[in-house]
C-alpha cells in the first residue's frame, strides 16, 4: 500500500499548489462523443480520456492503454432582437490518452486529456458592463484545455482519482514615452514597448467511484474555482513642447474567465444487460462568480507650465476609477440524465445507441439595469452512436471504437426589460438554439 | 510496437493542427440592442466632405435648429433631408427663414460651403409673412403623413404649421395652431421649438418648449391641439419635463452641477415599439446650466424618456453628445447603419458661427468615405 499512498499524497500535494482557478468549453458542450451524447452523466460511468474531466477515479477502471483523438463542431445560433448576434463557433481536437498499471498490486491509471481549439488558444475580451454580451457562450468557451490526473482502485469496489487542469492567463504593460512637439511635428519623438505574458493557471478536481454491485455504482467529483485574470498597465510619458511634461498611468484588472467550483454526484444503473440509465446532479457555485469587467485605474499628472496654464487651455483632469456593477448570480444544481443501450454484440463488433438530456437554468439574475449579462435556460437534448471493433484483425489496436454525438441545445426566446426608460440598450428579446456535432477515434492496445 | 507507431501519429496529428492554430479576431457587439439614442460620437475627417464634424455650414447662414426627414422607405438608404433655421441676409436686412437641403449619404448637404456649386445654397421654403409671425419663423419639425410633409415652424405669436407634397414649396394654415395659453402659470413665454410625431396609436403628439421646460399637446389631425397634463395628480397643467433642481450645497467639491439644471429646451420627440412591446417616448433636448444671459452658459444634448402615452419624461443623468460648442437643437435620423444625430454648434475657429455638426451612434462604428454633393436641395 506504500506506492498508492505516496501517489495520493502526490495528488493531494499537487493539488494544495494550485492557485484558485476559473470557465471552460467542457461545462457548456461536454467533452468526448460517448460522454456528450450522454448529456455528461457520467460520473459514474467514464473510464476513457474524458474521465480527466468527468471523473479522474474512472480512469483507474482501464485495462489497457487508449490513445483517443476526435473532433467536435459547436455552432451557435443566438438572438438578440431576432437578430444573429455572432457569437463564435468552437470547433476544437479533442484527445487524451489514458495510461493502466499496477503498482504494488494496486490497479493504478495516468490520464492527460486535452482540448485544443483549431481557431485560437485563447481569447481576451473586457467589454463595457452596459455591452450586451452572451455571457456564457461568447468569450468563455474560446480555450486551450489541458488536464492530466492519476488514479488508482484500491479496492475493487473502489477508485479514487485527482489531477489539475491547465488555461491560461494573460498579463501585459505597454509603455510609452516620447517628446511631442505640437508646434513642429517633425520634431516629435515616440517610443514604445510591449511586455505581455501568457501564463498557466490550473485548478484541481477530485473524484471517487464505489462499485455497490456489479450492476449500481456511484460517484463524487469536486472541480475547483477557477479564474483567468487579465492585467494591463499603459504608462504614457512625456515632454509637451517643452512647455510641461505629461504623465499618465492606466491600470486595468480583469477576470476574463471564470469557473465556479463544481460538485457533481453521479449514479449509474445497469437495470438491464446492455442497457445502462446514468443521472448526474451537478451543484455550481456560481454565486461566487466575477463580472468579466475591467477595472481601470488612472493616473494623470500634467503640471502647468511656468507662468500658469493660458486662459484658453483648460487642463485635463484626474479620470475617476471605473465604478464596477454588481451582477446577481444564483447558485444551480444541473441535472444531466443519460442512457446507453447495446444495440449489437458479437465476438469482435458491438454497437450501442445513445441518448441524453440537460437542462441548465440560467444563474443570471434579471437584467434590468446597466449591465447586460445576457443568458436563458438551457435544454439540451443529445444522440450518439458508437461501434466497437475488437481484435478484428492483428494489424489493428486490439480495440478500436468509434464514437460519433449530435447535440441540441436550446434557448428558448425570453424578454428583459429595462426599468428606466432612458435606459440605452433598452427591452430586448433573446434566445436562440447550439447545435454541437463531433466525433471520437479511440483506440486500445 | 503497435502502441508506439499509434502514438507517433497522433503526435503528428496534434502537432500539426496545433500549427495551423490561426484565429481571427471573430466578430464582437454584432447587431447590438440600443434605443437609437447615443451615445453619440462627432463625425471624424474621413467621414464628412468638408471641415469634421459639420455637414451643413455657411458663414453667414448660421444654420442651425434642424430637423431630419427621411426621403426613402428604405431603411438602407441615407437620402435624407435637413430643413433648417437660417439667417436670409439681404441689402436691406436680415431675417430668420427656414431652409431645406438634402444629402444622399446622411453627410454631404446640398449648398454647405464644402459643396464646390458655387453660390448654390439651400431651398428657401418658408418665411415670415403672417402678422403674428413677427417677422421671422424658425425652429422647424418637419414630418410625413402619409403623402404629406408637415412643416412646424415657430414665430413670435407660438407654433404654426404648413404642409407640402414635395417637401420644397409650402402652404401654411393661417393661425399658429399652439398659442400662449394665459392661465397657465408655467408657460410664461410664448410655446416654441416645435417637435411633432405621430404615435403609434394614431395620436399626434407635439413636444414645445417654454420658459425653462418642455411641455406636450396631442391632437387627432395635427391641426387641432390641446395642452396634454406632465403631471394629473397636481390640478394645474404641468409641463412634461423642467430643469433638475439640485441643492448647491450638497454637491462635492469638484463636482459639476448637473448639465440641464437651469434650462430644458429644444425637444425632439421621437416614439418606438421596444422589443417587449412596450411604447417608449424617447426626447433629445437640450440643456443648459444657466439661464439665458448669463456669462458662461453651456448646454449638452440630454436623454429623457418614458414609458407609456402619456406622463412625466425621466432623464438619464448623462448628456448623450457634449462638446462644448453650445450645441443645441437635436435631430435624429435613422438608418440600416445606425443613428445620425444633427446639432446646431458653433464652429472650432474663428469667425465664430453656428453651423449644423453630425455625430453617429453607435459610436464604435466608422462610416464609409461620404459620396459626392446631391445636385439639388
Amino acid at each position: 500500500m506504500r506506492a498508492p499512498s505516496l501517489v495520493l499524497l502526490g495528488c493531494v500535494f499537487a493539488c494544495s499548489l494550485a492557485r484558485p482557478a476559473r470557465a471552460n468549453p467542457l461545462d457548456a458542450f461536454g467533452f468526448g462523443s460517448r460522454e456528450t451524447a450522454m448529456a455528461g452523466a457520467n460520473a459514474a460511468d467514464v473510464q476513457d480520456f474524458s474521465a480527466n474531466y468527468y471523473n479522474p477515479a474512472g480512469l483507474a477502471l482501464a485495462r489497457r492503454m487508449e490513445l483517443t483523438l476526435g473532433y467536435m463542431n459547436v455552432d451557435q445560433s443566438l438572438y438578440i432582437n431576432g437578430l444573429n448576434s455572432g457569437v463564435d463557433p468552437v470547433r476544437a481536437l479533442v484527445g487524451g490518452l489514458v495510461a493502466p498499471g499496477v503498482i504494488a498490486g494496486v490497479p493504478f491509471a495516468f490520464g492527460f486529456a486535452i482540448h485544443l481549439p483549431d481557431d485560437r488558444l485563447s481569447r481576451v475580451r473586457a467589454e463595457p458592463q452596459d455591452q450586451p454580451r452572451w455571457e456564457l457562450y461568447d468569450n468563455r468557451n474560446q480555450r486551450l484545455y489541458l488536464a492530466a490526473s492519476v488514479a488508482i482502485s484500491p479496492f475493487p469496489w473502489l477508485q479514487i482519482g485527482g489531477g489539475l487542469s491547465f488555461m491560461s492567463s494573460t498579463t501585459g504593460s505597454i509603455d510609452i514615452g516620447g517628446q511631442l512637439n505640437i508646434f513642429q511635428t517633425d520634431n516629435s519623438q515616440v517610443r514604445s514597448s510591449v511586455d505581455a505574458d501568457l501564463t498557466a493557471v490550473r485548478y484541481p478536481e477530485f473524484g471517487a467511484r464505489v462499485a455497490l454491485s456489479d450492476k449500481w455504482a456511484i460517484a463524487a467529483v469536486y472541480r475547483g474555482q477557477f479564474q483567468l485574470g487579465l492585467s494591463l498597465d499603459a504608462v504614457l510619458h512625456g515632454n509637451i513642447s517643452s512647455l510641461t511634461t505629461a504623465y499618465y498611468d492606466l491600470q486595468t484588472t480583469s477576470v476574463n474567465n471564470f469557473l465556479p467550483q463544481q460538485v457533481v454526484l453521479g449514479n449509474s444503473w445497469e437495470p438491464l444487460k446492455g442497457l445502462r440509465a446514468n443521472v448526474d446532479l451537478t451543484w455550481v457555485n456560481w454565486s461566487a462568480y466575477v463580472p468579466p469587467v475591467s477595472e481601470v485605474n488612472v493616473a494623470l499628472n500634467i503640471p502647468p507650465p511656468k507662468g500658469g496654464w493660458p486662459a484658453s487651455v483648460t487642463p485635463p483632469t484626474q479620470p475617476a476609477p471605473t465604478s464596477i456593477l454588481p451582477i446577481t448570480m444564483h447558485d444551480r444544481i444541473v441535472p444531466h440524465v443519460g442512457v446507453e443501450w447495446r444495440a449489437f454484440e458479437s465476438e469482435h463488433w458491438e454497437a450501442f445507441v445513445r441518448a441524453g438530456y440537460e437542462y441548465d437554468k440560467t444563474p443570471i439574475g434579471a437584467q434590468t439595469g446597466e449591465t447586460n449579462y445576457i443568458d436563458r435556460d438551457r435544454h439540451a437534448v443529445s444522440l450518439g452512436l458508437g461501434g466497437r471493433a475488437i481484435e478484428l484483425i492483428p494489424e489493428l489496436p486490439r480495440d478500436v471504437r468509434l464514437d460519433l454525438h449530435a447535440q441540441l441545445s436550446e434557448l428558448p426566446t425570453g424578454t428583459t426589460l429595462k426599468t428606466s426608460p432612458t435606459d440605452l440598450t433598452g427591452d430586448y428579446t433573446a434566445g436562440g438554439h447550439i447545435w454541437n456535432l463531433g466525433a471520437t477515434l479511440t483506440a486500445g492496445f | 510496437m503497435r502502441a508506439q507507431t499509434a502514438l507517433a501519429h497522433v503526435s503528428f496529428a496534434v502537432l500539426v493542427a496545433a500549427c495551423s492554430t490561426l484565429g481571427d479576431e471573430g466578430p464582437e457587439g454584432l447587431n447590438l440592442p440600443t434605443s437609437g439614442v447615443g451615445p453619440f460620437r462627432a463625425l471624424g475627417s474621413t467621414e464628412v466632405l468638408g471641415v469634421p464634424p459639420y455637414v451643413l455650414d455657411g458663414t453667414t447662414s448660421n444654420y442651425r435648429e434642424p430637423s431630419a426627414l427621411a426621403l426613402d422607405t428604405d431603411p438602407s438608404s441615407a437620402n435624407v433631408a435637413l430643413y433648417v433655421t437660417a439667417t436670409k441676409t439681404t441689402r436691406t436686412g436680415s431675417s430668420t427663414v427656414i431652409m431645406r437641403s438634402r444629402a444622399d449619404d446622411a453627410r454631404s448637404f446640398f449648398g454647405t460651403a464644402a459643396d464646390p456649386g458655387a453660390g448654390d445654397l439651400p431651398a428657401l421654403v418658408l418665411q415670415a409673412d403672417e402678422p403674428w409671425e413677427g417677422g421671422s419663423v424658425h425652429s422647424p419639425s418637419a414630418l410625413r403623413v402619409g403623402a404629406t410633409i408637415y412643416l412646424y415652424y415657430a414665430a413670435a405669436g407660438g407654433i404654426g404649421v404648413a404642409t407640402s407634397s414635395d417637401g420644397l414649396t409650402f402652404t401654411k394654415h393661417g393661425a399658429p395652431v399652439l398659442a400662449t395659453d394665459a392661465p397657465l402659470t408655467w408657460e410664461t413665454t410664448p410655446p416654441t421649438q416645435p417637435s411633432v410625431a405621430v404615435f403609434p396609436s394614431g395620436l399626434w403628439h407635439m413636444l414645445y418648449a417654454a420658459a425653462n421646460s418642455i411641455g406636450e399637446a396631442t391632437s387627432s389631425d395635427g391641426l387641432t391641439w390641446t395642452r396634454a397634463d406632465g403631471n394629473p395628480a397636481t390640478p394645474t397643467i404641468d409641463p412634461v419635463f423642467s430643469p433638475l433642481p439640485f441643492d448647491v450645497t450638497t454637491l462635492a467639491p469638484d463636482a459639476a452641477p448637473p448639465f440641464d439644471s437651469a434650462q430644458v429646451a429644444d425637444p425632439f420627440v421621437s416614439p418606438r415599439i421596444t422589443a417587449a412591446g412596450r411604447l417608449q417616448v424617447r426626447v433629445l433636448y437640450t440643456g443648459y446650466d444657466a439661464l439665458p444671459g448669463a456669462t458662461g452658459r453651456q448646454s449638452a444634448i440630454g436623454f429623457a424618456a418614458r414609458y407609456g402615452e402619456t406622463g412625466l419624461l425621466v432623464r438619464d443623468a448623462t448628456p448623450v453628445y457634449s462638446v462644448g460648442k453650445h450645441e443645441a437643437a437635436p435631430t435624429l435620423f435613422d438608418w440600416s447603419v445606425g443613428t445620425m444625430l444633427y446639432v446646431g454648434q458653433n464652429t472650432s475657429s474663428p469667425p465664430v458661427y453656428t453651423a449644423v455638426a453630425g455625430a453617429i451612434a453607435p459610436a464604435t462604428i466608422t462610416l464609409a468615405p461620404p459620396t459626392t454633393f446631391p445636385s439639388g436641395p
